[in-house]
């Protein structure tokens, strides 16, 4: 029956059942999608192809010539730049983000404490609309100037702070990230320096001294940073009225000030005597002195937030967490996810085929038997079963998207090793007395090779979306954020009806453009493999 | 005849050793992880309590009370088993699923209020199989008539772009084209119900209600048909190609045929059996797309019912019924897809 996709495989009776593509995984429906000659230049594309592969084939690996295919054309060129980028963006993630980073940082509330929550882009103010202001943390680890007086030393923290803006922040916060003294506990000390030219004392930070039997060095705040909302305290309250008695004299205020604080600390009286606030744009600096008594105490890091409604690159979410870095870490997480599944099914899928399809009897009526029922599976439910009874592990999911992808591949590689077993090549080693594991591995896999790989590039798409999938039912591997987990995340809490886009689509763009790279450097490898597509085009 | 007969025999043994392993599958992880056990445990519990407010009547003496139903306790634990060890229980289990015996779901209910694991997932059934029919058949008839469509005009503009089409709607799941849909059509231009079966309140009458079920329907099916149309346009597309290059249609071509007649009776007719099959493979795809469509669309079939189940705490009963269900229904539809395989193979004479 030569209308099978693979028409050169001696199968007369199962056409495209079982010589077709490998078995759907997850949502992926399944049939094989479009060859690659049609979306290229056809003339270019057959010429580039015959070439390449002659070229690979002269020199005696086919695998090479494959290689060379892929970017050939404009599609396998889209593929591998898509690839490519994704790479390096994975390992600068794995170089700078802690391994932990699941457990220690996306799914821990105190990380994000500070941010607005569900905050749109900082970007989509300059596309029109309302003037907001931007989150912005600023942390420093060593203070800007140390002054020495007789009781020990002054530490001052400088925190310069452009504010263009004519609304008010949401907050001011002060961080310290870590106390340590030997004797008197420091004075801490936060100022507001203001474009007007005045200094608003906002509050004192204490700090526990010494408990009973609590030996020296003291240590403070290292577990749980010490936090202190300027914008709520009653010091900062009172410090700004003080000002604006100072500054403004006569001008009518709100009758409390700290009704109105983040504004007040940000603005000025409202000319007109009306008694609200209006912005005061302009450069303002939080400064935070630290007297300490001892040369030898430490401040292991101050930090002041600045609480806007728009953050970052891509906002955040409904927990304050900020979603370009977890879409950052997606990257490494799926390429792993794909290169594992794909590499193990392969492995399975090619070394079952090649054995079952060159020693045949038993051997091969077991594994083809097993093939059939296995491909028969709907994955999906199965999946969802599985890991909701055994529990939310990755390893657990990747498992079972290995054992339930890798009889495609071998019914496909048995059909050609009954090809090549009764070629010339295979007969000659075996007169020369090669063994079965010789002939198997030196003779038979070389010649299937290409093909095997581009169909392992193919699994790759499938056990991404499958995991998306996963995720999105809410059975996601907790301790290691995904791209599918901030989208359930985000369709759970309801941002996708309310309109948070920031949270809905990336993730979703990056699971699609990830299943596309992979996708496009499967279609540039498909004519290696199916010799009938460079005819046709 | 007999030879294509066989060959169904042999396709229905495999499926048939498909919903047995899935089956194995599923009661060999439940009795190893000991949910089988606490089911049969809650079981004897419930029957022990009966028993005990029943006795409570005829019986006073409370230690001759405890004693009885003590003992109806052993009983009932050696009838069920559980004082062996749990895979001498297999065949019992297996049994169970095969009836949807799952007991009682923990939070989930039916429309009534019945918390019958087996009735629960029956009742959401129909509305499952209700979208996927409809949508698979949507996908059929489409990408027949596109397909081959474009087999007409190979490498034509419109050819290109349904290629890239095809490989987008590939790498498109579709439950993120659900949510962008819901965006840009629910929200954005407020054309379509963003969820839900029915509108609150539900319109009264039976015609009404069809209606209003098939007006919400409009954007999951829109949602399902074009992630699996595109992938099988191209196989139609493909196929019809593949065939038209053969030496038959050469000869037909030769001979004069006018081309609908070359078309339908030369290409379509030899090309119908891997169309089907095409269909066949999608159908795992859009089994898994209506899972994770319904629950974007709050679209209270089977799929929904799983994100329910697995959301929280587990209510393991349901997703192995679940489970059950969706492979048994999987693996019917590959069996009526067989059948018309075998009915459409064109070396098959009726006479």
């Amino acid at each position: 029956m030569a209308t099978t996709r693979s028409g050169s495989v001696p199968d007369p009776v199962t056409p495209q059942t079982e010589s077709g593509p490998p078995p759907a995984v997850g949502p992926v429906p399944a049939v094989q999608p479009a060859p690659a000659v049609v979306l290229d230049d056809p003339a270019r594309s057959v010429a580039e192809t015959a070439e390449t592969v002659e070229e690979g084939s002269d020199g005696g690996s086919p695998l090479r010539g494959a290689l060379h295919l892929l970017v050939a054309g404009g599609v396998g060129k889209a593929g591998v730049a898509l690839f490519g980028a994704m790479v390096a963006l994975s390992v600068w993630v794995f170089a700078t983000y802690p391994l932990d980073f699941g457990t220690a940082r996306w799914s821990n509330p105190a990380v994000w404490v500070d941010n607005p929550k569900n905050a749109p882009p900082a970007w989509t103010t300059r596309l029109g609309g309302e003037d907001e202001v931007a989150h912005a943390a600023f942390s420093l680890a060593a203070p800007t100037e140390t002054r020495a007086i007789p009781a020990g030393e002054v530490r001052t923290f400088r925190f310069p702070i452009a504010f263009p803006h004519e609304r008010a922040p949401t907050a001011l916060s002060l961080t310290l990230s870590g106390v340590t003294f030997h004797g008197r506990p420091p004075a801490i000390l936060a100022t507001l320096v203001r474009p007007d030219g005045t200094e608003a004392r906002l509050a004192s930070v204490p700090v526990r001294g010494p408990r009973e039997g609590e030996a020296a060095p003291f240590r403070r705040g290292y577990d749980v940073p010490e936090r202190v909302l300027l914008s709520a305290d009653p010091a900062a309250a009172q410090g700004i009225g003080r000002v604006f008695a100072e500054r403004y004299p006569g001008l009518a205020l709100p009758p409390n000030l700290a009704d109105v604080l983040p504004a007040a600390l940000f603005g000025q009286p409202a000319a007109d005597g009306s008694g609200r606030v209006d912005p005061l744009p302009g450069d303002y600096a939080v400064h935070i002195q630290a007297v300490v008594a001892d040369p030898r105490d430490e401040l292991a890091g101050v930090s002041v937030v600045l609480g806007g409604t728009v953050y970052g690159v891509m906002g955040t979410d409904g927990l304050g967490r900020d979603i370009w870095e977890g879409l950052l870490y997606g990257f490494p997480v799926g390429l792993l996810i794909a290169t594992l599944t794909a590499v193990a099914s392969t492995l399975i899928g090619a070394t079952l085929g090649i054995v079952g399809g060159y020693r045949g009897g038993a051997v091969d009526a077991v594994i083809q038997r097993a093939a059939d029922v296995v491909s028969n599976v709907p994955t999906l439910p199965l999946l969802i079963f599985l890991v909701s009874v055994l529990g939310r592990h990755l390893w657990l999911i990747m498992t079972v998207l290995v054992l339930f992808s890798w009889p495609g591949l071998t019914i496909l590689v048995r059909s050609m090793v009954l090809q090549i077993r009764s070629g010339q090549l295979v007969e000659a080693a075996r007169a020369l007395g090669a063994s079965r594991r010789r002939i198997m591995l030196r003779h038979v896999f070389p010649q299937t090779a290409p093909f095997i790989v581009a169909q392992m590039i193919f699994f790759a798409p499938g056990a991404i979306l499958a995991e998306a999938s996963l995720s999105f039912l809410g059975l996601g591997d907790p301790s290691i954020p995904t791209w599918g987990q901030m989208l359930e995340a985000g369709f759970r809490t309801g941002a996708l009806y309310v309109g948070y886009w920031w949270w809905v689509l990336p993730p979703g763009i990056l699971i699609v453009l990830t299943a596309l790279a992979f996708m496009l450097l499967a279609l540039a490898m498909e004519p290696v493999f199916d010799p009938r597509l460079r005819k046709t085009a | 005849m007999p030879s294509s007969l066989r060959q169904l025999a042999l396709r229905a043994l495999t499926l048939f050793g498909v919903l047995l392993a899935v089956l194995v599958l599923l009661v060999v992880t439940l009795g190893a992880t000991g949910f089988s056990d606490d089911l049969l445990r809650a079981q004897i519990s419930e029957e022990t309590r009966a028993l005990r407010q029943g006795l409570a009547q005829t019986i006073r003496d409370p230690a001759q009370l405890e004693e009885t139903v003590a003992a109806r306790q052993e009983e009932l634990t050696r009838f069920y088993g559980l004082d062996r060890p749990w895979y001498t229980r297999l065949p019992a289990a297996v049994w169970r699923v095969l009836r949807l015996d799952l007991g009682e779901a923990r939070s989930l209910r039916t429309a009534d209020g019945d918390n019958d694991v087996g009735a629960i997932v029956l009742e959401r059934l129909p509305y499952t199989v209700l979208l996927l029919t409809t949508s698979s058949v949507i996908t059929a008839v489409v990408g027949l008539v596109v397909g081959v469509r474009m087999a007409t005009r190979v490498g034509s503009r419109l050819d290109r772009a349904v290629a890239y089409f095809a490989a987008v709607s590939f790498a498109v799941p579709a439950w993120w084209l659900g949510i962008l849909l819901i965006l840009v059509v629910a929200f954005r231009l407020d054309w379509l119900p963003a969820g839900g079966m029915y509108s609150t309140p539900p319109p009264q009458g039976t015609w009404s209600r069809a209606l209003d079920l098939a007006y919400h329907a409009i954007l999951p099916i829109l949602t399902l048909v074009p992630v699996s149309v595109g992938p099988y346009i191209y196989t139609v597309r493909t196929m019809t190609v593949t065939v038209a290059q053969e030496d038959h249609v050469l000869l037909a071509r030769a001979k004069g045929l006018p081309e609908g007649r070359i078309m339908n009776r030369h290409i379509l007719r030899v090309a119908a059996p891997p169309i089907v099959t095409g269909l066949v493979l999608g159908l795992a795809g859009s089994l898994s797309g209506s899972i994770l469509v319904e629950t974007i669309f709050n679209w209270q079939g089977m799929g929904r019912l799983y994100f329910d189940a697995v959301s929280g705490a587990a209510d393991e009963g349901v997703v192995v019924a679940l489970t059950f269900i969706f492979t048994l229904m999987y693996v019917v539809a590959r069996f009526v897809l067989d059948v018309l395989y075998v009915l459409l193979d064109p070396r098959v004479r009726y006479s």
